[in-house]
Parts: structure tokens; sequence; C-alpha cells
């Protein structure tokens, strides 16, 4: 498995200074996005998808892993600074830090949300370097029906954790389903479900149909919203930010080491939590901060203390690195923002799939070396700018919508040039908002969306090599029928920890949208 | 009439909606002829297709029976339908901005359109409303343009250098 070609290779893709430059800039956008609530780290990279076209592929991903990087710490500034999580996998966050911001610690607690986070990311980050290569090794192994059941595996997952509400998550996956099916049919490559429309031959294309559920949907929801509600300033939370984050001491190393242990219960969790798919970093925090809670009733998690900080952005950030390890090993992805990595990979022309690390080994180094540099970029970057981004929580969304508007119809348009691409990211825009309003989550649509094209044509493919016997085809390998019963346990797994009732309440509010 | 209302924002409300959709829209595929051509391996063209209508119309009818069926999403209680229009119509006139741009040009078209969105979602000076829009324009532009993706000159082309 070890390339020392394709590592010297990765190595001259990575040391340039257009993707320092892009790595900085995505970090820089993304604590800003995640800082703004309403904007999740999928809506700030659905927003920058499009700009990654024209770029080569170490900057594109190191724009992409900074910003999703960024996004996942900056949603704890606005939660510590004013109760309001950026992005509902800071809402773990409130409890705590909101807490430590009115004793007047908010500065204190927002140092520890990045020195946590930074630490947990970077150490699950080396846990996906070391987990997603053996794993990419006994994915080769892997025929048709493996792969099947590897996707209904992921199926699975997906339906069960999708927020509260089991059947608003299937009904999701099940649109999911039906969108893949429009276009040419896998086998004989003639199209269907296009209802006569010409621009539909080829199915629909992943970009507007992001644009549209995570940039529009938000940005219409939120317009919405302005129109339906009186014209007030809020003038309040300035006052809180300017009067209390200013304020107050920083962080002690002493004080960091205190947290040891919540920060190594959020790796753990979160490493676990974003190597399944479907779950994602609102889960990782919120677990992670219940089982540091449970661990160490003595600390007081829950009333105001570094701790609970700790626990629940150690949970989320490394959440981070393991949701790529099913991407990168399998080609399934674990998380909206892994599959927006993924379609940014596509569009390089570099599709992950279980061969992702035979046929693109430096692309995958080249990864793993941003996915590492990225945290030292994420730490510089937040606490440099911790304060400023308080005030972006502010940003008057006047301004915001439209602007965030304006970039996604641009940006859905910019992708191949066609105007029907628009048609489609403001259709989509439309559904999103419907499944925001029912509760529906929309996680489940993408992930399915992504996975069921391999999931109709590795069948398919499995059948006509067992000649059409069903269970030749699908029982047919010891690898199968353990994938098949892993399927089983995973499924019992995830419903057991559903009912645990750690999952918030806000994923199911955002629509389980997290990262 | 209020509390037919009250039922349609419930669970069960939306599951009945959509069931009643997705049965439409299922007899439409039975009776289109391409869902039974068969492919060479057996398959008929219409079956993946017609097996996620029907997962969507078993999942929507899930809705109508199960634990949840009389609650209420959150943001379906407050949901009113003259916000949503302006909503529509946010969209509409996004749709139309598009296709003047792509005529006129990206950089004539946006300050109005921006101008425009700014003011009817609560900015209530033009002035402020134009500025805002104009550096915005200007900030998409040099965003887009400094990736090296040309956006729609329109009028001005030749006339820009980018």
């Amino acid at each position: 498995m070890f390339q020392p070609d394709a590592i010297r290779e990765a190595f001259q893709l990575f040391f340039t200074p257009e993707v320092f430059y892009w790595m900085a800039i995505g970090v820089t956008v993304g604590v800003g996005v995640g800082a703004i609530p309403g904007l999740s780290a999928a809506t700030g990279i659905a927003i920058m998808l499009p700009l990654t076209f024209t770029m080569p592929v170490a900057p594109a991903l190191g724009l992409l892993i900074g910003l999703y990087k960024g996004s996942v710490y900056g949603g704890s500034i606005s939660a510590i600074s004013f109760a309001t999580p950026g992005t509902s996998e800071a809402a773990a966050t409130v409890y705590d830090g909101y807490k430590l911001m009115k004793k007047g610690e908010g500065r204190k607690a927002v140092e520890m949300a990045l020195a946590a986070s930074v630490s947990a990311d970077t150490a699950s980050d080396l846990v996906t370097i070391f987990v997603a290569p053996p794993l990419a090794m006994v994915a080769l192994k892997f025929g048709p029906a493996e792969r099947f059941w590897l996707v209904v595996l992921a199926f699975t997952l997906i339906g069960a954790l999708s927020g509260k509400h089991l059947a608003k998550g299937l009904i999701s996956a099940a649109l999911g389903v039906f969108l893949a099916t429009i276009g040419p049919d896998p086998v004989s490559a003639v199209p269907r479900m296009t209802f006569g429309v010409w621009w539909l031959t080829g199915g629909i294309p992943f970009i507007p149909l992001m644009i549209g559920l995570f940039a529009i949907s938000t940005m219409l929801q939120e317009s919405i919203k302005l129109l339906g509600e009186s014209k007030v300033v809020e003038k309040v939370k300035a006052g809180i930010v300017n009067g209390l984050l200013k304020k107050g001491a920083g962080l002690t190393f002493k004080e960091y080491l205190r947290c040891w242990k919540e920060m190594l219960i959020g790796l753990g969790v979160g490493s676990f939590v974003g190597f399944l798919p479907g779950l994602g970093s609102t889960v990782g925090a919120f677990l992670s901060y219940g089982v540091a809670k449970q661990a160490s009733p003595e600390k007081k998690i829950g009333e105001g203390v570094l701790e609970g900080v700790a626990a629940a952005e150690a949970g989320n950030n490394a959440t981070v690195g393991p949701t790529l390890i099913p991407l990168l090993a399998f080609g399934i992805p674990g998380s909206i923002s892994a599959a927006l990595i993924g379609a940014a990979l596509m569009l390089q022309g570099a599709t992950p799939s279980p061969r992702m690390f035979k046929l693109y080994p430096e692309i995958v180094y080249a990864l793993f070396m941003i996915l590492l540099v990225a945290n030292a970029f994420n730490f510089g970057i937040g606490r440099i700018f911790g304060r400023l981004y308080a005030r972006l929580g502010l940003l008057p969304k006047p301004l915001l919508v439209p602007l965030i508007f304006t970039m996604a119809t641009i940006g859905s348009f910019a992708y191949r040039g066609n105007p029907y691409d628009v048609v489609l990211a403001l259709a989509f825009g439309l559904v999103g908002y419907g499944m925001r309003i029912g509760g529906i989550p929309t996680a489940p649509l993408v992930i399915s969306f992504l996975i069921t094209p391999m999931m109709e044509s590795n069948l398919r493919r499995a059948l006509i090599i067992a000649h059409r016997e069903w269970t030749r085809a699908l029982f047919g390998s010891y690898l199968s029928i353990g994938l098949c019963v892993a399927t089983v346990a995973l499924t019992l797994l995830s419903l057991k920890l559903k009912g645990a009732e750690m999952i918030p309440k806000e994923e199911e509010k955002t629509g389980g949208n997290s990262g | 009439m209020k509390r037919h209302s009250e039922w349609l924002r419930c669970n069960q409300g939306i599951g009945s909606v959509l069931s009643l959709v997705l049965i439409a829209f299922l007899v439409y595929l039975e009776l289109s002829p391409w869902v039974h051509r068969r492919v060479r391996d057996g398959f008929t063209l219409g079956f993946f297709p017609v097996l996620g209508v029907v997962l969507l119309l078993v999942f929507s009818f899930v809705l109508i029976v199960d634990t949840h069926r009389r609650e209420v999403p959150p943001d379906l209680r407050t949901f009113t339908f003259k916000p949503f229009a302006g909503g529509i119509l946010i969209l509409i006139a996004t749709w139309v901005y598009f296709t003047i741009m792509r005529k006129a040009g990206f950089l004539i078209a946006t300050p109005f359109y921006l101008t425009f969105f700014i003011y009817a979602l609560g900015l209530r000076s033009w002035r402020k409303c134009i500025i805002s829009a104009i550096v915005m324009t200007l900030i998409v532009y040099g965003a887009f343009t400094g990736m090296g993706i040309k956006l729609p000159a329109g009028i001005l082309w030749g006339i820009l250098p980018f």
C-alpha cells in the first residue's frame, strides 16, 4: 500500500503557494460561515464548489477542506457569544459556552473551543490516515455483490439516523433514490424519467442540486422569515459581543491540559461517529458531550465549565477527517460535506471509488497533507480573528441573503454554462425549503442520490454475473454474507444510538443538515 | 375550516397529501409505455424509478400512521402563505434577473436585482441599498473572475478587461 512515488507526487501537488493561499482563504471563509447563524459547512462548500472548476486539484481541496474545518469550529463562536449556534454541530457548545460567557469568561470559552477543535481534529486526521488505506485494500477485493451490500449498509444507517423521525429520514432517502434514477439507464444508456425534457436526458447534475438544496433553500427560508417579520435591528446582541467577548482572560495551558479527558472522549466518539456514514458532526458533538458528562459527574458539565466546551467541540471537529474514510475507501460519502468534497474530486476527474487509492494515490496523499496542515491554519486564523468573527453573526440578513442568492445563482450557471442548471437549482431550492419546513432532513436525500447509481449498477452487474439467480448474486461469497450481517448489526446499533436521546432536537430543526 | 388547516400542518396531513400526489404519479408512470420496456439484462426501464416512487409512497403512508402523526413541525406551525408568496416571487425574480443578466451583462443587471432584493428584505434606504448592491456586485464579480470564471459581459463586451 505504501507508494513512495505517489507520496513524492503528492508533495509536489501539495507544496505550492497556491495550496497554502487557498487553504487560508478556505479557513477564513469557513470560520466566518460557521459564525453566521443559518449558514452551515455544507452551504459554504456548496457556494464555493463552482469556484473550484478552474483550479488544480490540490488548491481546490485546500479551499474546501479548509472551509469545512473552519466552519465546524466557527459555529462555536456564535454559540458562545449569544447562545445561537452558527451551525447545528455547535448546538452542544451552547450549554456550557454561553454560561461561561455570562460569567465574563467568553474569551476563555472561545479559545477552549478552538484548542479542543484543533487538537481533536488533528488526532482524528491521523486516525483517518492510518485507517483509510487498509480499508481501501479490503475494498479492492470487493466485487459487485459486496459493493451492493456496502451501499445497502450505508442506506440503513442514513435511514435510521436522520433526525428524530425515522419515516421522514426515509422519505428523504427515497426521494434521493427517485431523483438518482432520472437520466440514462446504467446498463442500456436509454434515458428514463425525463418527462420529454431534453436537458434531463443526462440526469440531474449534482452541483445545481446541492446549491439548490443547501444555499438557495436556506436563503429562501431566511427571505421568507424577513418578509414576514417586523424590521427590527438587533442591537442587543452587539452589546453582548462588545461588552463581554472583549474582556476576560484568555485560556491558559494548564486549563487546556485540564480538559484532556474530555478531548480524548471527543476524539474517540467523534472519530467513530464520523466514520459511520450518515451520522455527521452534530451527533458526534452531542454524543461526546453526553459521554463526558456521564464519565465525570464531579466536573459539573452543563453548569458552565470549560470541560463541557472541550467535549462538544472535540466531538464535532473529530468527525471531519473520519467522515472522509468511507468516501476514500469505498466511494461512499459519510456526510453532506464529504459528498461535496467527493463532487469536487469528480469535477477534477478523480471519481471517488474503492479504486481511489490505486488510481489516484497522489491525490489521496495530498488530501491527507491538506487535512493535517489545514488544522494549523484553523488554529492561527481562528485565534487571530476570533473576536472579529463574533461580529459576523450580527451581519444584517437583508444584505447577506441577496449576496448568497446571487453567488448561488451564478455558481450553478458557471458550473457548465447551462442556463437550465439555474432552473434546477431554483427548483431544488423550493424543494429544500419545503423539506425544511416539513421537518424532513435533506442529508439522506443527498447521500442516497449519490449512492443509488452505485447500488443499481452493482446489483445489476451481480445479477448478470450470477445469470439472474438472486441468491447466488447476493450471497455468493462469505464477504457478501458478512456485509449483510454487518448491515443488520449496524442497523440495530444505530437504532439503539438513536434511542439514547442524545441526538439533539436541533438536528431535526435544521433538517439534519450537519456537516 | 381552521381544523382542516391545522390537520394539514401535522405529519398525518403531510403524509396524506404526499401519498395522494404519489399515487397519481404512480398511475401516470404505469400508463407510460417506456416504463415497461425491457432492457438487455431483463429489468424493465422503469423498474428502479418506480421502486423509488413506491418507497416514497410507503414512507409517506408510514407518516400517516406512526406515533409522530399528530406532531406539527415547528416551522410549519408558523407558516403563512403571504410571506411564502413573497419567497416564490423572489425565485421568479431571480430567474428573470438571470435571463436579463445573460443578455445585458452581469455588471449591468446585478446591481438592479440586488438593490430591489435588499430593499424588499427590509433595508429602507434607497441610497444604502444602491451602494450595498454595487459593492456586492463587485465582490461577486471579483470572486468569479478571480478564479478564471467568465461572467456574461453583455453590452459591455469588448469594454471589460476580463
